[in-house]
């Protein structure tokens, strides 16, 4: 192939964010995707886009289990076993990625979370962080990534309430949130039934806040600062696992490539599954990525100046494994630093069901949610608690579809007239409290290859050494007693059974999609893959971005911070084009 | 609760009716089946659900006849014909079992089927080197067996109150036995997910016939276009409730 300036690996969020950047300047950038261009096809049309059971049951957005998955064990004394169906969290395929399948929710981090253990040890003593839970500082401020965030905002056009504009504190918004230097670029998505009767309750009874979750929904028409179009949301309750069919939410199938592929310099190759990266240890540099044409079945070397890995998480990772860059983490000696501080999320919930509210699960955004973030993150004192982190509470109201969306109250049997009578007298009525926790890094969750598991292609799998540890399971009981708290103050007629994260691993639940870590960004190359720039600290002209730069995993959905992160590297590789060295 | 059912023995046409179809046309039906006790079960309850025209003519493009026979009987029996829905056959719950086992869902697609094969705990999901066809099949073998040795008779002879009884104990687990093929997670992890789908999936892929299980929870199905609804019909019932709209509607 023709040298090119740079080459990204994967065709998701980050890589169109990052190739945005880039082609203002007209760079000469490769993006090469593993899976099918989307879009035109049934998966966004009507009527098929409708079809719970290929989409959001069979997964037909998802990457395929068949050709590539994973390895999971509890603790690295146990044997492996694979996740022959992906179940548990849910990378995406096809031009994108996973930022075709969420269901929108894009806040921003609270602003401590990038120096998460000077924050800690700042408020709790220089003992407060167990000494296996390596929580460390991402080595880039909220003022820096300020800018970042705004412009994604307004690319994929962001719903919400600002809740701190400028330093002063707006009503309706989120009192936790850093001061944001404009108001979100679209007005709140309509709040659900729901949703009000958690606001009215938490506000009235305990004195929360509670607010709108931001939103890649789009509540009207929108035209973002590229001229490029989002529709209004239907509230059809198709979001999460599904494309929009009303072209109504902030995804890069819609908003980035289109408008890239009209830009001089950039080329998209779908059907482009990258097997490794070529580089050369003696000089500390990248040449490019090798990858399999898989409309040719030819192997294809793309030379490039600069390299970026913005697949998902554990592609990134694996590629960095495979190529020997940077040191393999080890538990053992808590040395190495791929694949450390792989993390997840504590999430949690308890069913309501009120027999006189039409809740109308089917009535629903992807993200109209309506939460609080008293206990979130250390929004709150952690004084005497015995675990650190938290995570945002609300009603998360995004679809009433009935294979999956269903639920009946504890006691109902599981077949038969009583459980359809079940079914129809709760349907409507339902919605569930849900917490999504923060999980913190673990000194023995981490990723490393499968010695025994290959993929379609002969290459190792990626083995996920991970369970949830005390401190999340504590994270994970102390947000079900909140919500707990909440909910008998809804004036449920019936409060079904709380999950939390309290046995292990799960890999057959589905607990989202927020994986992390991996490739984690930092100050210092001992504990870290890439530098405060993303920059891989062995080969300079090697950039990673994406979850898998997160040295933790906090209470917020992670998207946010990946599109300020990705558009800050677009800029800071324009910079590094311009003068190649290591980026300061 | 051994009894195999009187009725069946004596060779009464019941409510089975595509069992008793296969049997009139010749077919190798070895086992008498299905329904006939639920259909005398419901001819008891004040109003049943009027039968609608079934699918009596479907030809299973996966299932053999045992197997048919223990699929009928089994949605018959969980979804019996009340005065919500007519019988699991009639909802078309079997064909959709079959025509998911017969398609790409059945034959392994985006299940990753390489060794080495490791049992695990439940936690760790499906790990048989079995095609979800195969896998279903063996199931439907070792219910039969389980149900012969224990209680005298294949599932679909046996009465309601001891398929029942079956359904139950299977799904805790409390048929299984160390190094035997397990039921429970047969039942929980395969049969049971393919159960919900075939009452909830749009009617396109031969369950939920005539939207039947749509009206029942009042899910209005498609085009599901509610910008206004969203506002209008916020924390009240919904006009389209009870008359959904799928896929086919829309063609």
């Amino acid at each position: 192939m023709p040298h090119c300036a740079v080459v990204i690996v994967g065709g998701g969020l980050a890589a169109g964010l990052v190739a945005r950047q880039l082609a203002r300047d007209g760079v000469e950038t490769v993006v090469l995707e593993r899976g099918a261009d989307l879009g035109p096809g049934a998966e966004s049309r009507l009527p098929t886009q409708r079809d719970e059971l290929r989409w959001a049951v069979r997964g037909g957005l998802m990457q395929d289990a068949a050709v590539e998955t994973c390895t999971h064990r509890r603790s690295r004394h146990e044997l492996a076993r694979p996740m022959r169906r992906l179940a548990a969290f849910l990378p995406g395929t096809g031009v994108g990625g996973a930022g075709n399948h969420w269901n929108g929710q894009c806040f921003r981090w609270t602003d401590y979370n990038l120096a998460l253990r000077t924050r800690f040890t700042g408020r709790y003593g220089p003992q407060a962080i167990p000494p296996d839970m390596p929580i460390q500082d991402w080595g880039v401020s909220y003022d820096e990534l300020e800018p970042y965030y705004d412009l994604f905002e307004r690319l994929f056009g962001i719903a919400g309430q600002a809740g701190n504009l400028r330093g002063e504190l707006r009503p309706g918004g989120n009192p936790f949130e850093a001061p944001r230097q404009h108001e979100f670029p679209q007005r709140p998505l309509e709040i659900t039934e729901a949703g009000r009767i958690f606001a009215e309750t938490v506000a009235r009874e305990f004195g929360h806040r509670p607010f709108p979750s931001p939103a890649a929904n789009s509540p009207d028409p929108y035209v973002n600062p590229d001229g490029m179009r989002l529709g209004s949301c239907q509230y059809c309750g198709h979001c999460d696992r599904f494309l929009c069919e009303a072209n109504a939410k902030g995804s890069p199938e819609l908003l980035l490539y289109p408008w890239l592929r009209r830009q001089k310099g950039f080329t998209l190759r779908p059907h482009a599954h990258v097997l490794g990266i070529e580089h050369d240890p003696t000089v500390g540099r990248a040449r490019g990525v090798r990858y399999l044409d898989l409309t040719t079945g030819e192997e294809c070397f793309q030379p490039a100046d600069v390299v970026v890995l913005a697949a998902f998480t554990l592609t990134n990772t694996r590629l960095l494994l495979l190529a020997g860059l940077g040191r393999a983490y080890d538990p053992v000696s808590g040395e190495g630093v791929v694949g450390r501080n792989f993390c997840f999320q504590a999430n949690s919930g308890v069913p309501l069901f009120f027999r006189d509210r039409w809740l109308n699960p089917f009535l629903a955004a992807g993200a109209s949610t309506t939460v609080i973030d008293e206990f979130n993150d250390d929004n709150f004192d952690h004084t005497g608690l015995g675990f650190l982190g938290g995570g945002y509470i609300g009603v998360g109201m995004s679809s009433g579809r009935p294979i999956t969306a269903r639920r009946t109250p504890p006691g109902t049997p599981r077949w038969g007239t009583a459980w359809k009578r079940a079914n129809a007298d709760w349907y409507a009525h339902n919605c569930a409290i849900g917490a999504q926790g923060s999980c913190y890094p673990h000194r023995e969750n981490y990723l490393e290859l499968d010695p025994d598991y290959t993929d379609a292609y002969g290459q190792p799998l990626v083995r996920l050494n991970f369970d949830f540890r005390e401190n999340e399971r504590r994270v994970s009981a102390f947000l079900v007693e909140q919500s707990l708290r909440i909910a008998r103050a809804m004036g449920a007629t019936i409060i079904g059974a709380a999950a939390g994260r309290s046995g292990q691993f799960d890999t057959r639940a589905y607990q989202g999609s927020h994986i992390t870590g991996g490739t984690i960004m930092g100050g210092d190359p001992a504990t870290s893959v890439v530098s405060p720039r993303l920059q891989h600290w062995e080969a300079e002209n090697l950039f990673v971005v994406g979850a898998s730069v997160f040295a933790h995993n906090g209470g917020h959905n992670p998207t946010g911070p990946v599109g300020a992160l990705a558009l800050r590297l677009g800029d800071d590789l324009a910079r590094y084009l311009a003068q190649p060295g290591r980026l300061a | 609760m051994n009894a195999a059912t009187d009725s069946c023995a004596s060779g009464l046409p019941g409510t089975g009716r595509r069992l008793f179809l296969r049997q009139a046309a010749g077919a190798a039906a070895l086992w008498c089946a299905a329904g006939e006790v639920a259909g005398q079960v419901a001819q008891d309850l004040p109003t049943i659900y009027p039968s609608a025209p079934g699918p009596a003519d479907t030809v299973y493009l996966s299932f053999g006849p045992e197997e048919a026979d223990c699929v009928e009987a089994m949605v018959e029996h969980m979804c019996p014909r009340d005065e919500l829905t007519p019988g699991g056959v009639d909802c078309g719950l079997a064909v959709f079992i079959d025509r998911e086992l017969a398609g790409a869902y059945g034959h392994g697609d985006r299940l990753y089927l390489r060794g080495p094969f490791r049992p695990g705990l439940p936690e760790d999901g499906y790990q048989l080197s079995m095609t979800p066809a195969q896998y279903f099949k063996s199931g439907c073998r070792a219910l039969d067996q389980n149900c012969q040795r224990r209680l005298g008779a294949v599932f679909a002879r046996l009465d309601a109150n001891a398929k029942e009884s079956c359904l139950l104990e299977i799904s805790t687990n409390r048929w299984d036995e160390t190094g035997e093929f397990s039921l429970g997670a047969w039942f929980n992890e395969l049969f049971y997910p393919l159960f919900t789908q075939a009452c909830f999936s749009d009617p396109v892929y031969g369950g939920n016939r005539d939207k039947v299980f749509w009206r029942l929870l009042g899910y209005p199905g498609l085009p599901a276009t509610y910008g206004r609804d969203m506002v209008t019909y916020r924390g009240r019932p919904h006009p389209a409730a009870h008359t959904p709209r799928s896929m086919q509607d829309f063609a």
